[in-house]
């Protein structure tokens, strides 16, 4: 029996504005392409294995279909490629068709793209991006290993995989209303436009939902997480809203010590946190403002209401150590 | 390392100094009477550049006004131009002018053109100092007389002084200058010595030659090194053939009219540069005397130069390739 | 003039139409040019607004931007005057360079624009210098340099770069992506994915934004801008972003197809930050539409003004090479070195 496997390379991430006004470090296209030879060895863990590969305009992507192992057969994904998140998206969606596990190089962004189509297939997120709260930093050989395993069900994909939460966005305006999904985080910003989509200014967050929270993690994540932990996994989530410019709430603002950006230890005022139920609305009034999704601002919006609500349909993310341990267990590492 | 002064300046006081010296004093000069001049160049600052031109002036300016550069002639002489268009005076020193090569883009699609595309609307103060010259078994890719290139090439001046008293006066002439001016130095001859005004406002008016020494029987115009010795020969030719010197010193643009007045006197012409012969510098000055002085000639013009080889190592072969006064005299010889 | 700055809504018009009158500029010099109406060569900036109007209404007016051969974006950003702009490409004597120039070296000292390049790559260092000028005097000017993909490649871009970086000057080096190199695509001339990657090398920072999105590129250039002022040196930004023509006009481009071209006018930069400003109030589709008309006239005047205006003298040949007078030229122009001025 072969086993598919889909392999998404954002050759994007991490080559934001955050390197400029984060402290996030660099993650250069030559390491990208390394890391995913590594991915490609790993999978040759599992016999008879077939790789789809993302296609891409940068010529990434063909230096790792070239670089791969002969015993793995490699095809690229047929589509257009169009150079931004949508190419995520419809890879996502044929893999979801067509793979029996997917490996994603990228940052929250990305994993969120692939997120959005990729059904029930079990994913494994490496953190080639910036400050990311998803996908982990991890070889790609113990990634691309741990999908082998998964993908070819040698560990069954239940007992090694988490549902990831994640929260639906309505931004209602007059008649219209749009839709979007994050996966992590959802806020609500001030500043007029998305612009360079990085959040370059914690003081502009007004406030949001997050569909897990530890003060281990950078961000809105990490803003909830100094008040409450939520894992990925738990149902529901977390909303807030900071006190800002003096406004006051119900009740008097909790100040929290947040990493917001990486290199920033920031001190805000919470004026209200709620951990929410799965479904239960958490909405902002925004004159002017942009919606944030997952580290980026995506949506701008003027005169709307945006309705924010944890969703616990998100993607399966493979725990790469426990499938290891698992198949350890098995003895599948052990030969003869 | 000797130091000249400046200090106590007469009207018509002279000091005896080599022509490093004199450049130095100019370039302390010009440096002390604007603070927009600066220098830039290899290892002009605290190393004093490669021949000792620039010498100390590191300690008296600083290392902002009398800056090292990586290497990197094309970055920083386009530095210059660009410097220049926006209000500094920039002198940069091209340590050989064998090295121009590498940054003739900067000089001759920009420098030199910019004022004449731009319509006249911009300045272009920039000052280049270049060594040139055979002699020192430096060998080819150090040793090259390549002033003609510049001398022909629209939109830049070229001088090249032959006396530490025509050394100052051109360097401050073309420090001043708003247009570029390119200061050809021959190596051979900075320790060569001479009176040098110490007046602070002496300069010579690029575009103008000197009548060094006078004479009756045959015009030397000669350049660099070549007019010492020729006065060296014209001394020891006293009494037998009367010899003019000139030193032709503005190579563009050049004084025709001297050059004229003297063979009109004299009707013999030899030109005396270390150039290759064909299509240079010679051949201008010849050009211009035969469109001039046609009828007062009295016999062909001579030509003492390189001929159309390289500066070779060995020390025989550098000094069968190099003209000399001897030379000097083989052509007045034969047309006198 | 009103000012470019799109944190106000003023400033949000104004970027809008700085983009269109690019956009109505270049198109209207490509009609031209097919016309046979227009000399040399032009090289179109459609499709790249958002980059120049961008990165310019992050810049202070008194700023210095070296350009390419493809300026006539920056100028507009800039905020030359379209007339000028149009009666230098006819070659006319009211030419921002009195016809000496053409579209290929447009150039406005004054205001801060050091010139159109025929010259792949020629342009940084110069911004380098300019950059060297204020750090010199002590100035608070910042100096940026827009250049191509294709240029990266180029040898003095490179030393234009490491001298900044070394030096700490406040200069921005801002790479157009336009995703080819006249024929040749990015991927064909460099071995980075990412052509900010190569800021690596400098110690800078180096980042890639979203070129058809003028917001984006606003705030880049505006932290970078920021940066240097503050005196922490040049930083490195690649805006990804794409021509609608040819790489000149009647460029037959074998090297793409309809439908490459038409996955980037989806994301068109004005057409988007239009609905953008649509949407929040800023602009009415009456006055969007308004406006374009009162450009599009505009450069139709333009046209008209230059095709009226007088050709240079041809004595005027012979002026501006130097800022001194030279007897070579001089005496040539009035006929004397023909003659010699010798008695037989
Ligand atoms: C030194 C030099 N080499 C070659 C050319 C010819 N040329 C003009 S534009 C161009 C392509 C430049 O590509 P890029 O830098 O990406 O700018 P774009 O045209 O895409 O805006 C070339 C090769 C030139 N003008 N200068
Ligand atoms: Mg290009």
């Amino acid at each position: 029996m072969t086993t598919t496997i889909g392999l998404v390379v954002n050759p994007a991430a991490g080559r934001d504005i955050r390197r400029l006004t984060g402290g996030a470090s660099v993650s250069n296209n030559y390491a990208k392409r390394r890391t995913a030879g590594c991915v490609l060895a790993g999978l040759t863990l599992a016999d008879d294995v077939d790789v789809l590969v993302m296609p891409d305009s940068t010529g990434l992507a063909d230096r790792i279909v070239d670089d791969a192992p002969d015993e793995l057969g490699v095809e690229f994904v047929d589509m257009t490629v169009t150079a931004s998140g949508r190419d995520s998206r419809t890879a996502a969606a044929h893999f979801a068709d067509h793979a029996d596990a997917v490996v994603v190089l990228g940052g929250d962004g990305t994993t969120r793209d692939v997120a959005q189509t990729i059904g029930d297939v079990p994913v494994v997120s490496i953190s080639t991006g910036t400050n990311n709260v998803v996908p982990t930093p991890v070889d790609g050989t113990v990634a691309g290993a741990a999908a082998a395993l998964v993908g070819s069900g040698a560990v069954p994909a239940a007992e090694a995989t988490t549902r990831h939460g994640t929260i639906e966005v309505n931004v209602v305006r007059a008649e219209q209303t749009t839709v979007i999904r994050g996966l992590a985080t959802v806020g609500v910003l001030d500043r007029p436009f998305v612009g360079t989509r990085a959040i370059l200014d914690p003081s502009d967050i007004v406030g949001g939902v997050v569909s897990r929270s530890s003060p281990a993690e950078i961000g809105l994540s990490g803003i909830a997480g100094g008040l409450v932990t939520h894992r990925p996994d738990d149902p529901g989530g977390v909303g807030f809203r900071l006190a800002r410019d003096g406004e006051s709430g119900a009740t008097a603002p909790t100040t929290v010590r947040a990493i917001t950006v990486p290199g920033r230890l920031s001190t805000v005022d919470v004026a209200e946190h709620r951990v929410l139920d799965d479904g239960e609305d958490y909405a902002f009034e925004v004159d002017r403002g942009v919606v944030s999704v997952d580290g980026e601002r995506e949506h701008e919006v003027r005169n709307g209401t945006v309705r924010l609500r944890p969703v616990s349909d998100g993607p399966r993310l493979v725990d790469v150590e426990s499938v290891l341990e698992r198949a350890a267990s098995d003895g599948r590492f052990r030969l003869g | 390392m000797s130091t000249e002064t400046s200090s106590g300046t007469g009207p018509d006081q002279t000091k005896e100094m080599t022509i490093r010296e004199a450049i130095r004093l100019a370039l302390r000069e010009e440096l002390e009477r604007d603070d927009d001049v600066f220098v830039m160049g290899e290892d002009v600052g605290k190393f004093g550049g490669v021949y000792e031109v620039t010498g100390d002036l590191v300690e008296q300016f600083g290392e902002e006004r009398v800056r090292d550069t990586p290497i990197s002639e094309a970055g920083f002489m386009g530095a210059a131009v660009g410097a220049a268009a926006t209000g500094t005076r920039p002198v940069v020193e091209i340590m050989f002018s064998d090295f121009i090569g590498v940054c003739s883009e900067q000089i001759i699609n920009q420098m030199a053109k910019n004022r004449y595309m731009f319509g006249g609307k911009t300045e272009m103060p920039v000052t280049v100092r270049t060594t040139e010259g055979g002699g020192s078994g430096a060998a080819s890719q150090h040793s090259g007389t390549i002033h003609t290139w510049f001398a022909h090439f629209p939109g830049v001046m070229a001088v090249a002084p032959a006396t530490p008293a025509s050394a100052k006066g051109l360097l401050k002439s073309a420090i001043r200058s708003d247009d570029p001016v390119i200061v050809f130095e021959n190596k051979q001859i900075y320790e060569q010595k001479g009176e040098v005004p110490l007046d602070d406002d002496f300069t010579i008016p690029i575009g103008t030659a000197s009548v060094e020494r006078e004479g009756e029987d045959v015009t030397v115009v000669a350049t660099q090194r070549m007019v010492g010795e020729s006065l060296e020969l014209a001394e020891e030719l006293a009494g037998q053939t009367s010899v003019e010197v000139i030193d032709l010193r503005s190579l563009y643009p050049m004084d025709t009219e001297t050059l004229v007045e003297s063979v009109k006197k004299t009707g013999r012409l030899v030109i005396a540069d270390e150039s290759p012969l064909s299509y240079g510098t010679h051949a201008e000055v010849a050009t211009r005397v035969m469109e001039n002085a046609f009828y007062s000639l009295d016999a062909p013009i001579q030509r003492v130069g390189v001929a159309d080889v390289h500066i070779p190592f060995s020390p025989a072969l550098e000094e069968e390739v190099l003209p000399h006064g001897s030379d000097v005299e083989a052509a007045i010889n034969r047309i006198v | 003039m009103v000012v470019l700055d799109i944190e106000t809504e003023d400033g949000q018009r104004e970027a809008l139409r700085r983009m269109l009158t690019i956009r109505a500029f270049d198109t209207k010099a490509a009609d031209l040019f097919s016309d046979g109406e227009l000399p040399g060569f032009v090289h179109l900036y459609v499709g790249e607004e958002a980059v120049g109007v961008g990165a310019c209404s992050a810049l202070e007016s008194d700023d210095y931007i070296t350009s390419t051969h493809r300026g006539h974006g920056h100028c507009i950003a800039k905020g030359l005057d379209p007339d000028l702009m149009m009666a230098e490409l006819f070659g006319k004597a009211n030419g921002y360079c009195n016809g000496k120039g053409g579209s290929m070296h447009i150039a406005d000292v004054d205001a801060g624009m050091l010139g159109a390049n025929g010259i792949v790559g020629a342009g940084p260092p110069l911004a380098t210098g300019a950059a060297l000028t204020s750090h010199l005097k002590g100035e608070d000017t910042v100096a940026l340099a827009f250049f191509g993909d294709g240029a990266v490649a180029q040898g003095q871009v490179h030393e234009a770069i490491n001298l900044a970086a070394t030096w700490n000057l406040p200069a921005v080096f801002l790479v157009e992506n336009n995703q080819y190199g006249e024929a040749t695509p990015v991927e064909k001339q460099h071995n980075v994915q990412n052509l900010s990657e190569t800021a690596e090398a400098y110690n800078i920072p180096g980042f890639t934004v979203d070129g058809m999105d003028i917001t984006a590129v606003y705030e880049a250039v505006k932290e970078a801008r920021k940066r240097a002022a503050d005196g922490e040196g040049p930083t490195f930004i690649e805006a990804e972003t794409y021509r609608y023509h040819g790489h000149f006009e009647g460029d037959q481009q074998p090297y793409r197809t309809e439908e490459d071209v038409a996955i980037w006018k989806d994301r068109d930069a004005i057409e988007s930050f239009k609905r953008r400003l649509v949407d929040a109030g800023t602009i009415t589709e009456d006055e969007f539409d308004e406006m374009k008309a009162e450009i599009d006239q505009q450069i139709e005047d333009a046209v008209g003004k230059a095709k009226d205006a007088a050709y240079p003298d041809p004595s005027e040949a012979y002026e501006d090479m130097f800022n001194a007078a030279v007897p070579e030229i001089s005496d040539f122009s009035s006929g004397m070195r023909a003659d010699g001025g010798e008695d037989r």
